[in-house]
């Protein structure tokens, strides 16, 4: 039981309610409503993004929590699964396409055979030959799109992808 | 399926692109070279079929692998020159035989629609890739 704040939704917009508690590892967010529209599914997925931490091990071999939201992309190199935030490198224990799966509802997706960008760090993509893209991230690195992952990433951001989840 | 379809509209863009443009070369080579010339209604053909088997050897430029830049580059080289080829096999096979300057303008005009048709894809590409943009931004303010 902790201490309730409560705070009315002006103009017709959803209520909030804050009620802190003691324990970290209770903390949740319950959405409660009449439909499950494509709202609700962004605040869920936004709710589920935020603060999602993973393992990862550093060139010094130190095994740290990092968290997700703040990876650019995951890249598969040589059988190993290596993530890149803006200031480290991490090995992940996990192979590329499970890493896709389990990150999918955090706004990865996959660029390359090799690759997977987070949309929300993504500055935007301009055109490289033969039908692919460069992907701007937001720390100036610079990833290629091949085709064939091209027309995915168009569904999902232009296509209401993240509605269907 | 989606990729499918994604194959076949930039397959038939390139077409028509590159149709086009043949079309142009022919009337404009056509009338500096061989203005007494008449042709009949095949005539009509000849674009498209040029057209449909140029972009029909940009399979050389496909590969199931990931290319590195240079791979690409190399590739369409390989395309330009399959195109060349073509053309001037078809028309030596035809009994057509061609001066040194004819042969030269002929080979520079086909480069310049090869180019040609590469730069108004990546124009399309620029297109989406801006149109992306746009709905990225509301897609990252909707999170």
């Amino acid at each position: 039981m902790g201490t309730g704040k409560a705070k009315g939704g002006m103009y017709g917009g959803m209520r909030v309610c804050i009620r802190k508690i003691l324990k970290k590892e209770d903390e949740k967010v319950i959405i409660e409503c009449t439909e499950i529209t494509p709202e609700v599914e962004d605040i869920r997925a936004y709710a589920a993004g935020k603060g999602a931490e993973i393992w990862g091990t550093t060139d010094s071999r130190r095994t740290e929590r990092f968290r997700l939201e703040d990876v650019y992309y995951f890249e598969a190199l040589d059988e190993k699964l290596f993530a890149y935030t803006g200031e480290q490198v991490y090995e992940v224990k996990m192979r590329l396409y499970e890493a896709e799966r389990a990150f999918e509802r955090f706004h990865f997706v996959r660029c390359s055979k090799s690759v997977i960008l987070n949309l929300l760090l993504l500055e935007g993509i301009s055109p490289a030959l033969n039908g692919r893209f460069f992907a701007h991230m937001k720390n100036g690195e610079r990833l290629m799109i091949s085709r064939q992952y091209a027309g995915e990433m168009k569904r999902i951001v232009m296509g209401g992808g993240n509605d269907e989840k | 399926m989606m990729r499918n379809k994604g194959w076949a509209m930039e397959f038939l863009m390139a077409f028509f692109v590159c149709s086009t443009c043949i079309s142009f070369l022919e009337g404009v080579i056509g009338m500096v070279f061989f203005p007494a010339e008449k042709l009949g209604y095949d005539a009509f053909f000849s674009p498209l079929l040029f057209g449909f088997f140029s972009v029909a050897l940009g399979a050389v430029t496909k590969s199931k692998r990931e290319l590195s830049v240079k791979e690409i580059l190399f590739r369409q080289a390989v395309h330009l020159f399959l195109i060349e080829l073509m053309i001037f096999g078809v028309n030596y096979a035809a009994g057509l035989k061609f001066g040194v300057v004819f042969s030269v303008v002929l080979a520079v005009s086909v480069a310049v629609i090869f180019v040609t048709v590469y730069v108004v894809m990546w124009l399309n590409d620029r297109k989406s890739a801006a149109e992306f943009n746009e709905r990225l931004k509301e897609y990252q303010s909707r999170i």
